[in-house]
């Protein structure tokens, strides 16, 4: 009561509109804080994106410009042999690429987590691959270990093997492309690190009581409590796998037969070599909604196989 | 408070400004042109010692050429110390689509070298390069033959670019490989058939006679066709070769491939080079020939350096005509949208025309096209000689020219281009001779009615 009489009835309003007065300013000054972005995003993302929508209905061409408008991308795609087939491509190397990643960040992961001599070096060493990975230098050393008198081949000659022609069989080529992208497991490899050291260590204290091996316990005790970052990581690697352009840009330009022309390579030499930007965009939006659709069922997938535990331990 | 408030407001203000900054560009360069362009005429002529120009200048090519360039750019600027010449130069991969888009965006540099059938891409109604006959006082016209002017011609009388060269392709032999295998290099198409077998049982599996990857058969099978039929290959928007025939060509590409006289494509793919003149195989003579530009005859002999490269002769024995075409190799062109076309042309006639620009080009782009600048390389003897050599042999044999549209994208580009996808799949197997002729006649129909 004291303190209420001490309250001026005539600055107690004009205190509170200063505060409105605040509360307002720093709400505009957030939006100055993110105008640089806003303005990035409706003229570099939102902007071509819809522009691209628009084009894919019209039989846009970059010198001739558009003289019909329909959806005749749409129907010529499901019936041109060389994007289905690339379509087909992309879906063989995503599901190669993004399994075998997971397996090797996983793995690796696991292992510099135990308590070893020189970790940092050895966590460093394996994460340069991600920084180097995707560098044009990298896909020209690729090229040149797996030719066919490469370094894989003649190391294979040493033991009596005669390797396959790994960048003109066509059977082999997408292999070579794969095994580039599975090699940059180091940034989804830190993530896994990150999840695996938050997995309490009493669960593996118990479960060594309790006689379980050390692969038991990686079953049925990390795997389960890491899968939320499982899902994560299988989400970013399947919508990377989906996008990728340098490996086959660089060491096979498509070849042997097209059978490493993946869905973007194609994207690409549509538009900017003989200029068809109206089916490179209805292309580019195929591929959109292939991706949304993988990622949500991989979203309603993980009801069965995900683990989210709240502070209690109890599933959510 | 207020002061942080201050500063970050600036901050803020000063990101979005630069980001609309760098989406708009230089003011100056992103308006069009008010007096350029084909029909205008009314160009201010440049005085050398005038105002400040800088001029964009963009050409491909190889660490030579980019040198001998650069150092033509340095003397054009002591001549002409108003002008500044920036120059954009890169490797050819790529290039084709980073000036289309220039091309497309408007945002073309002033002077480009570009391959002679971009005019029939980028510019056939004569808008994306500037008509040189606006600016024939400052370039001397009259120093390149009519005939070769008319290639760069557009709606009667647009003249879109100068050719810098003209080319063909000839053989290239690799004389020390073909001395150990005990013979000389070919000079019919018998000598050469029968070299396969003999590279195979004297030098191993691995040496062939020649090597040639798609585009290169492409254009080998329309030499080979066009000295049998003595047809052009297209005429007229036409294609004038029937299925038959051109199964008549992958035949003899197969039955090369069967006698070991040229490698498969699968072969020349796992040697996983770029290009012939990186392939290791070539570099040490696995690869004992070629079927190559003329203008390319220094970048193969130098990427070969323990072996004798010798230009060899067209075979003379396919058939009754000399075929194999000629074609401007490549050109340089105005963009319609320079702000600065008066000067853009001094250097061109610099680089092209003047003596000083001619001494110092030389042969890097071929055999010079201007009748001056040959006449200074020639009297200096500043050209290649292997480049002559070849250059001469070319324009001697050759009884065909091109149609532009031969090296449209849709035909040539790899992996998809017709040229690329046919042989591809003739050489793995996957089409048969037959089919192969039918889809090639297909792809090139389509393009040529487009």
């Amino acid at each position: 009561m004291a303190v209420a009489a001490k309250i001026n009835p005539k600055t107690a309003p004009a205190t509170s509109k200063k505060n409105k007065r605040g509360k307002l300013e720093r709400g505009y000054m957030g939006w100055f804080f993110i105008l640089p972005w806003i303005i990035g995003f409706l003229i570099f993302k939102l902007y071509p994106m819809l522009s691209s929508l628009v084009y894919s209905f019209s039989d846009y061409h970059l010198f001739k410009g558009i003289s019909e408008w329909g959806l005749m991308n749409y129907q010529k795609i499901f019936s041109d042999p060389d994007i289905l087939r690339a379509f087909g491509v992309t879906l063989k190397y995503a599901f190669i690429t993004v399994p075998l990643k997971l397996c090797a960040a996983l793995f690796i992961a696991y292992i510099l987590n135990f308590k070893i001599k020189f970790v940092n070096a050895f966590r460093t060493a394996y994460y340069i691959p991600s920084i180097l990975g995707g560098s044009i230098a990298i896909a020209v050393l690729w090229k040149s270990l797996f030719r066919d008198d490469g370094l894989i081949n003649s190391i294979l000659a040493v033991f009596g093997i005669a390797g396959p022609n790994w960048l003109s069989d066509p059977n082999w080529a997408l292999f070579v492309i794969s095994l580039l992208r599975v090699w940059q497991f180091g940034s989804a490899m830190v993530i896994f690190l990150a999840a695996l050291k938050s997995v309490p260590t009493d669960l593996y204290e118990a479960a060594t009581i309790d006689g379980a091996s050390k692969w038991k316990q990686f079953i049925s005790i990390t795997v389960p409590m890491i899968t939320p970052v499982i899902f994560y990581n299988l989400i970013t690697q399947l919508v990377q796998a989906f996008q990728e352009f340098n490996g086959p840009y660089v060491i096979t330009q498509g070849g042997p037969l097209n059978s490493t022309t993946l869905i973007s390579l194609l994207i690409y030499n549509r538009a900017f070599k003989t200029y068809e930007m109206g089916m490179s965009s209805a292309m580019a939006w195929v591929l959109f909604i292939i991706v949304m659709i993988l990622s949500l069922v991989a979203f309603l997938s993980q009801k069965y196989w995900v683990y989210y535990g709240d502070e209690d331990g109890r599933k959510k | 408070m207020k002061f942080k408030k201050a500063a970050a407001l600036f901050l803020s203000l000063a990101m979005a400004g630069g980001m609309l900054a760098g989406c708009g560009g230089d003011s100056a360069s992103s308006q069009p042109s008010t007096n350029s362009g084909a029909n205008s005429g009314s160009t201010q002529a440049a005085e050398p010692g005038s105002e400040p120009v800088t001029l964009r200048f963009s050409w491909w090519g190889g660490d030579s050429r980019h040198a001998a360039t650069q150092e033509a750019i340095e003397a054009f600027m002591d001549k002409y110390p108003n002008i500044t010449v920036k120059a954009e130069f890169g490797a050819w991969s790529g290039w084709e689509e980073n000036v289309s888009t220039q091309l497309m965006s408007q945002t073309a540099p002033d002077l480009m070298q570009i391959n002679w059938n971009w005019i029939t891409s980028y510019s056939s109604d004569g808008s994306s390069f500037l008509d040189l006959n606006t600016v024939s006082d400052v370039v001397d016209l009259t120093q390149w033959k009519q005939a070769d002017l008319d290639q760069c011609t557009v709606n009667g009388n647009n003249l879109q670019a100068v050719p810098v060269a003209l080319t063909g392709r000839i053989f290239y032999w690799n004389k020390t490989t073909f001395e150990q295998a005990g013979l000389e290099t070919p000079k019919t198409f018998a000598d050469l058939m029968a070299a396969g077998p003999v590279f195979k049982e004297k030098l191993g599996d691995g040496y062939y006679p020649m090597a040639m990857g798609e585009y290169d058969r492409m254009i080998f099978m329309v030499y080979y066709l066009e000295s049998v039929y003595g047809k052009p290959w297209v005429t007229e928007g036409k294609l004038n070769y029937t299925e038959a025939e051109i199964k008549e060509g992958l035949d003899v590409l197969a039955k090369m491939e069967q006698e070991h006289v040229i490698p498969t494509l699968k072969k020349i793919a796992g040697d996983g080079a770029d290009s012939l003149d990186k392939n290791q195989n070539w570099i040490d003579g696995h690869y004992a020939g070629i079927f190559e530009w003329d203008s390319s005859a220094s970048k193969f002999i130098k990427a070969a350096p323990e072996s004798e490269i010798v230009v060899g002769e067209f075979l003379s024995d396919i058939g009754d005509y000399q075929g194999g075409f000629t074609k401007v190799s490549m050109a340089f062109a105005i963009s319609a949208n320079s702000e600065h076309p008066r000067e853009a042309a001094l250097l061109m006639q610099f680089l092209l025309g003047e003596d000083e620009g001619a001494k110092i080009m030389a042969s890097e782009r071929g055999v010079p096209a201007n009748q001056n600048a040959l006449k200074v390389c020639t009297e200096n003897n500043l050209l290649d000689a292997n480049v002559s050599e070849a250059n001469a042999k070319v324009m001697e044999w050759c009884q065909f020219s091109l149609d532009p549209l031969f090296e449209d994208n849709a035909l040539k580009s790899n992996p998809d281009g017709v040229y690329y996808k046919v042989m591809a799949k003739v050489s793995y197997g996957e089409l048969d001779t037959a089919q192969g002729a039918a889809e090639l006649v297909s792809g090139i129909t389509e393009l040529l009615n487009k």
